[in-house]
This record gives structure tokens, sequence and C-alpha cells, in this order.
């Protein structure tokens, strides 16, 4: 059986502040964050004669979201490769000024990690999924998740201490 | 014994079988090293979680409301308030997650949340952590569930030993609509997660929210203390060691 798009898309207008939490975990600023939200409804509904019925639709989302994020970045790679360094069509990160700062930190040092280390903790710390559920979303075996989440967490915990000497000194 | 860090990062995740939680539960307890890797691994996932929860609140820009309505994009920088669920649109959205605050306090910043009187803050910052004061500290260490009533302005709801042996209990201030969950620790209730509740949630209050329940599944310890636990609990000063 497969949903109406109206019922669809009333499911996803219920999940929509989480897949912008998900969606923020994965950008620099709330703007580049709502974009890729905006990217991953479009392809939902498009593509949504692929959603089975009884399946889990927020894991279903958030795959599609962790797609369109991968390609985004490849997509910018690619153009940084041919334009000028700076040119990567990213709005600036926020300044701490703008927002808390708990937020700026974290978004910062999640930044620095590495594409599938971010993943693992964007799934299992900001989303609260079991890592049978991350597993499933980010389409690797849960041996995998699991050390990716434990390099990201040791990543992420010396990015956020780097940044407490920096901002002390 | 020895557990290599991604069994302690596991547990910390509750992710572990009864089994092995209780094993490894029981070695946190007389091992200060491993209870500190324990707690460090939760006070990063405290921090992540924190850090992001507040965008649930925010308000949804209308044009991915739209979108997903398989509407025309519309035009970008509108919002509109995100209605909350089994409510008429337009009510506004206002579960925010003040998870963010306990995270930010890392930053040693001192702040306090005057949430009933003006002139008696719930709780406070203290070397990090947000700490019960006032009528919420009064209630999570003297107030029972079963006796509580519907005038007492701090609601308590599960108490429930922790893995690594503390007392936690979780609450809803009735005017704030804030919950959260209170946690003993060297004599003070640490707050290690709070949420401001929907206003729809304070009517069947007695389910936590879902960011206090994730905080509780990943503390917890066999089940929650019924009437009498909790009582005894209290009456032994939320001391494990003593009950």
């Amino acid at each position: 059986m497969t949903s109406s798009p109206e019922e669809i898309g009333e499911l996803i207008v219920a999940l929509l502040p989480r897949l912008r939490r998900f969606a923020r975990s994965l950008s620099r600023n709330q703007h580049d964050a709502d974009d890729l939200a905006q990217v991953a409804v479009e392809r939902a509904l498009r593509h949504r004669g692929q959603f089975r019925a009884g399946a889990n639709l927020s894991s279903w989302l958030f795959g599609i979201m962790k797609n369109a994020w991968l390609d985004d970045r490849r997509a910018r790679a690619r153009r940084a490769e041919v334009a000028l360094p700076d040119d990567s069509g990213e709005h600036p990160a926020v300044t701490p000024a703008d927002t808390n700062t708990s937020l700026w930190s974290v978004s910062e040092a999640m930044d620095k990690l590495p594409e599938e280390q971010r993943l693992a903790i964007a799934c299992v710390l900001v989303e609260g999924m079991s890592y049978k559920e991350a597993a499933e979303v980010l389409e690797i075996p849960i041996g995998t998740l699991t050390s990716r989440l434990a390099r990201g967490r040791t990543a992420l915990a010396a990015a956020l201490a780097d940044e407490k000497v920096g901002a002390a000194t | 014994m020895k557990y290599d860090d991604d069994t302690l990062m596991a547990f910390a995740d509750g992710e572990l079988d009864e089994v092995k939680r209780a094993e490894i539960a029981a070695a946190v307890e007389n091992d200060p090293e491993l209870a500190r890797r324990v707690a460090q691994h939760r006070a990063l996932r405290d921090r992540v979680a924190g850090a992001f929860g507040p965008v649930l609140g925010q308000p949804v820009p209308e044009r991915l409301v739209n979108t997903a309505r398989g509407a025309e994009p519309a035009r970008r920088g509108e919002v509109v308030q995100f209605p909350v669920r089994g409510k008429p649109p337009g009510m506004p959205w206002r579960a925010r997650e003040w998870g963010a605050m306990a995270a930010s306090l890392a930053l040693g910043a001192v702040i306090s949340w005057k949430l009933l009187s003006p002139a008696e803050p719930l709780m406070t910052a203290s070397n990090g952590s947000l700490v019960a004061r006032g009528a919420l500290a009064a209630a999570l260490e003297r107030q029972l569930a079963g006796t509580q009533t519907e005038a007492d302005p701090v609601r308590i709801g599960l108490s429930f030993e922790t893995r690594d042996g503390h007392f936690c209990r979780s609450f809803q201030l009735r005017d704030a609509g804030t919950a959260g969950l209170g946690c003993r620790i060297a004599g003070e209730w640490r707050i290690p997660v709070t949420t401001e509740a929907a206003a729809g949630d304070l009517r069947q209050a007695a389910s936590p929210p879902p960011a206090v329940l994730q905080a509780i599944e990943a503390r917890i310890a066999g089940e929650a203390l019924d009437a009498t636990g909790e009582e005894k609990a209290r009456d032994a000063g939320w001391d494990p060691v003593r009950r």
C-alpha cells in the first residue's frame, strides 16, 4: 500500500523540526541546513514510490538527507577545483554573537570531522538513534558505525578542548 | 577487568544487553577510572544533543512546510509557527529544549533562571553543571510522587537508580511547563537535561517529554523505583550506599 502524496506530506511536515535539526548538525549554519532539508524533502516526495508502507518514515527521510548532503559536498568539492578556493557557495558560519555559543562551538567542532564520523555523531548523539537505526540510515554495518562513532567522539572531544584552550588565550 | 573504549561507549549509549550492562555498572562503581571514562562519553553526548536541541523549537520556515505539502516553494525568509501536534494550526510551538544551556555551562558562565518567582531561581550554574535550587531542589529532595498534590509547584515523575550508582528523578514545573531530570551527585541535584514541554504535554504529565525520556533511558539501571523504594531512598538521603 502506498500512502497518498497528501498523507506523506503531512507526515513529513510533522518531522520537519527533526529534519532541520539533523540538517543543522551537518551544516555550518541554519540557512544551509534549511536548503539541505528542502532538497531532501523534494527528493523524498519525488521518490515516495520507493517508500515501503510499514517502514520507518523518519529513517527513510534521514537516509535521503544523508545522500543529499554527500551529493552537495561532492558538488562543492568539484566546484572548488575549478573555481577560486573560497568560492564554495556556502553561507558563512554564524558568529558567536548571532546565536547561543554552545550551538556555535559544537557546530564548528563538528565541521572539522570527516564526513563519515560527522554522520555517525549526527545520527546517534544529535538525533538519539539506536546504533541499529543509525546503521540503517547510513547504510553501513553496525561495527562500522560504532568504530566511526568512537573515532568521531574522540576527534570531537579534542576539537572542543582545543577551542576552549584557544578561547582562553 | 579491562574494558575497551567501544564497550564503555556502548554502555554510555545504553546499547548493551542486560547482562553486560549489569557487569559494567558494577565495575564502574568500583573503579573511578572507568567511571570517569563513562562520564566523559555521557558529557559529550549531553553537550552535542544539548547544542542542537533548540533547533527543534524554532519556527519552521514556511517554504519547507509548503514543499512538504507539494506546493510551489515560498519566498525565502518567511517563517510560520510550527503547529503543535493535536492542536489547531496557529498554536505556537513551545517545545524548546534547554539542554543547550546545560551544555553551554562548560564555558564557565554563571547564569540563573528565575522560572517561578523572580526572587527564587530554581536552577543555577555551578562548576559546569546546572544545579537545582529553591523549591525545585526541595521537591527533588523530599517530595514523593505518591503523595504530591496539584498545588505543589513541582511535579515529581520517575525516580530511579543510575548505572553509575546515583539517584535521578524526573520533574515538571507546573507553571513554567519546564520538564527535566535531576540527579543527586555530590550532595546536590544536578540537572543534566531540561526541556520546555509543549503546553499540551502538561495535561498528560504522567509521561516525560522525549528529551527527558531519552536521558532516563540512557541512565537507568533496571526498573524505576516503586513508592516504597522511592520513600526508602529519600529517607536514606538519596545515598545509594546507605540504602
